[in-house]
């Protein structure tokens, strides 16, 4: 035996022990995992371990077309596609210089925070999920297939819409698309106070998320923590407010903000959040204007984007979603990046977050940060 | 004859407890607005299990398994079930049903530690945990039972009960029955109390290594367990039943409560599951039991 190995030294190695929190484990939020050394309850180290949704996604773009590519990068992430088209379409139009026409504007508002609300009550459904709770999920998912139905009409696709297109969107929308949607949206609003005495006022979840690992400020920003996370901790920061795009400079909404960071101030931002978006859908319905939705672009086949590159980002439900784009003038684009919205909460901080915790704790902070795996691992 | 009697009773706690489990996904599937499998699909599940290979890590597995599943039929055999007795001398001796509930347990947790897995030895600790904090509210409601019935047959303290709802123990001792009714959650593993399984947070804990026919006995034992301990309620509480239906009801009544509640409910941490038992039933089975000493 090693004379380095004590008696205290063997104790210690059987005190602990791995715990390989992956995809087959039913708390873990998609094809992603941690391996955990834990000790008796608590996680001593986090190591987070991705990969396993690799699809290669950067690479598969600069083998296709700039437009074939608009039914492929919205493949990166199920639960809210349509932030993908926007970014992509946005520099596009970036580098070719297009104004889109003000009603695609609108259009795409309404869209975006479509999106939102549906992957805000997958959240609101995670809440419960990992809690315990699945009376949450399934209202919450069977309420989202009623904005799914209205994808549906509009693009033909419920989740995957492809909607968004380089110049504005595809098409004009249905007519009596518009008075479903409002009745959907009032449903909603309807729901809400039912989603409060479920989840929201729950003494138990409501003590399970107070103090779940806080977030501080500093923390936040050294971190690049973005979105909802990063406005629970009381920084004022909203992309759809600091760098407006589409028809948001047109709507009137302030961005709210919590004070701790902690699971609850996490939890309440998202559902105030949410009712922010079911009001801006109501006001670009009221303010759309009518015309055009599309401005004129070039042939599909003879479609090349002018030497430049670019950043975009946006709000998304997760936090700031981004996308780099080199084009060298050519077909096809010469190198894409992409910065997903839970990117830094999910892989670099959740080491810091992870450490100290409890296991049961584990799935309940991925589903307070809304970790995404596609936001990492493409 | 006393052979035919043990697979009678068997048969029947686990007929009904797949029953109740069907019915109850039905039930819970209704209130989360889902449409829900049929009522006989509990059947169907363990027709399933039992049909494919399982695998075993050692022998001490395929024992501890076996044992929780006898532990819990051996334990029914000693509760009376309306007008059946399969001991008619000792009519169900609770102390006797209360220390035989442990070895279905105890089996489990036997045999999940040998597979090793550190989320089944995470969930076996935690059963094992939650039964120090069920069993300690339980025992002193049922110690005032015994108190008033001078007996500790449930026999006696069904026929006691006789006579119409008035003299059922729920009206005579209600918090007794509410201090039952929160530890019954607790036993049959209920939410707020899943606290064992935990999909979310330790992979099923006890059932993650079980496969094909051990999920199959492990299911069985579970549906004999929501027969048994529902059942021992009726027997202290509702007034035991003059024939089977009347005492399958009153057990699906109970059952049906239980299931509402973890509809609506989420999951404590372990500790704090404990700590609420500790707290809350253990004060209503005190209250009782003061109640019962001055009066």
């Amino acid at each position: 035996m090693s004379d380095n190995l004590t008696y205290l030294g063997m104790e210690d190695q059987y005190k602990k022990y791995e715990l390989f929190f992956g995809p087959n484990h039913p708390g873990m939020n998609g094809n992603f995992s941690y391996i955990l050394t834990v000790e008796g309850h608590t996680i001593v180290k986090a190591e987070p371990v991705p990969g396993l949704l690799h699809r290669g996604f950067e690479k598969l773009v600069e083998q296709r077309l700039w437009l074939q590519n608009i039914s492929l990068i919205l493949r990166i992430c199920v639960p809210e596609p349509d932030i993908n088209e926007l970014v992509y379409s946005r520099i596009i139009e970036k580098l070719m210089g297009v104004e889109i026409p003000e009603r695609a504007k609108f259009i795409r508002t309404i869209v975006l925070e479509m999106s939102r609300i549906g992957a805000f009550l997958l959240g609101f459904g995670g809440i419960g999920g990992t809690t315990g709770l699945y009376t949450a999920p399934n209202w919450t998912i069977a309420d989202r297939d009623y904005l799914l139905d209205l994808w549906e009409w509009i693009s033909g696709a419920r989740v995957y819409h492809m909607f968004i297109l380089p110049g504005g969107v595809r098409r004009d929308l249905p007519e009596g698309w518009i008075e479903k949607l409002q009745k959907t949206i009032a449903y909603l609003e309807k729901r809400l106070p039912e989603y409060d005495r479920l989840i929201y006022n729950n003494p138990l979840i409501v003590k399970r998320v107070t103090g779940l690992a806080p977030i501080t400020q500093e923390d936040a920003i050294k971190y690049g923590i973005t979105g909802p996370n990063l406005r629970a901790t009381g920084v004022k920061f909203d992309a759809r407010k600091n760098v407006p795009y589409a028809a948001y400079p047109y709507l009137d909404f302030d961005i709210p903000t919590q004070t701790g960071g902690d699971g609850f101030a996490r939890v309440i931002q998202r559902r105030e959040e949410f009712e922010i978006s079911l009001n801006l859908v109501k006001q670009a319905i009221k303010l759309m204007p009518k015309g055009e939705v599309r401005a004129p672009m070039p042939n599909a086949l003879k479609f090349r984007v002018p030497k430049g590159e670019r950043y975009v980002r946006v709000e998304s439900a997760r936090g700031e979603h981004g996308f780099y784009i080199v084009s060298d003038g050519t077909e096809k684009p010469y190198r894409m990046a992409v910065r997903g919205g839970s990117y830094t909460a999910g892989l670099i901080y959740a080491k810091k977050a992870l450490e100290g915790m409890r296991i049961e704790d584990v799935a309940l902070w991925m589903a307070t940060m809304d970790i995404c795996a596609p936001d990492f691992d493409r | 004859m006393i052979v035919l009697k043990f697979i009678g009773y068997g048969f029947t706690a686990i007929i009904i407890g797949l029953l109740f489990m069907g019915i109850g996904r039905k039930y819970t599937a209704r209130i989360q607005r889902r449409y829900g499998p049929p009522f006989w699909q509990a059947f169907i599940d363990v027709t399933k299990l039992f049909s494919k290979q399982s695998l075993s890590h050692n022998w001490i597995m395929d024992f501890g398994i076996l044992m929780g599943f006898a532990g819990i039929v051996g334990t029914i055999l000693f509760m009376p079930i309306g007008p059946w007795h399969f001991f008619s001398l000792m009519n169900g001796n609770i102390v006797i049903i209360m220390y035989f509930m442990t070895i279905g347990s105890l089996g489990m947790a036997m045999g999940v530690s040998a597979s090793g897995n550190p989320n089944s030895t995470i969930g076996i600790s935690r059963a094992l945990t939650l039964m120090v904090g069920y069993e300690i509210p339980f025992v002193i409601a049922v110690i005032g039972l015994i108190f008033v019935s001078k007996s500790s047959l449930l026999g006696t303290m069904v026929s006691l009960q006789s006579g119409g709802i008035m003299n059922w123990n729920i009206i005579k001792y209600p918090f007794g029955f509410i201090a039952v009714e929160m530890a019954l959650q607790a036993m049959l593993g209920e939410k707020p109390f899943d606290v064992i399984t935990a999909p979310s947070e330790i992979a099923s804990g006890p059932m993650v290594e079980l496969s094909g026919k051990m999920m199959g006995l492990a299911f069985l034992q579970h549906a004999a367990q929501i027969f048994l301990e529902t059942g021992i309620v009726v027997n202290l509480f509702l007034g035991g039943a003059n024939n089977i239906w009347e005492f399958f009801l009153k057990q699906f009544v109970l059952f049906i409560l239980s299931l509402t509640v973890n509809a609506i409910s989420p999951r404590f941490k372990f500790e704090d599951a404990v700590k609420w038992l500790w707290t809350w039933p253990t004060v209503f089975a005190l209250i009782q039991l003061l109640i019962i000493i001055l009066t």
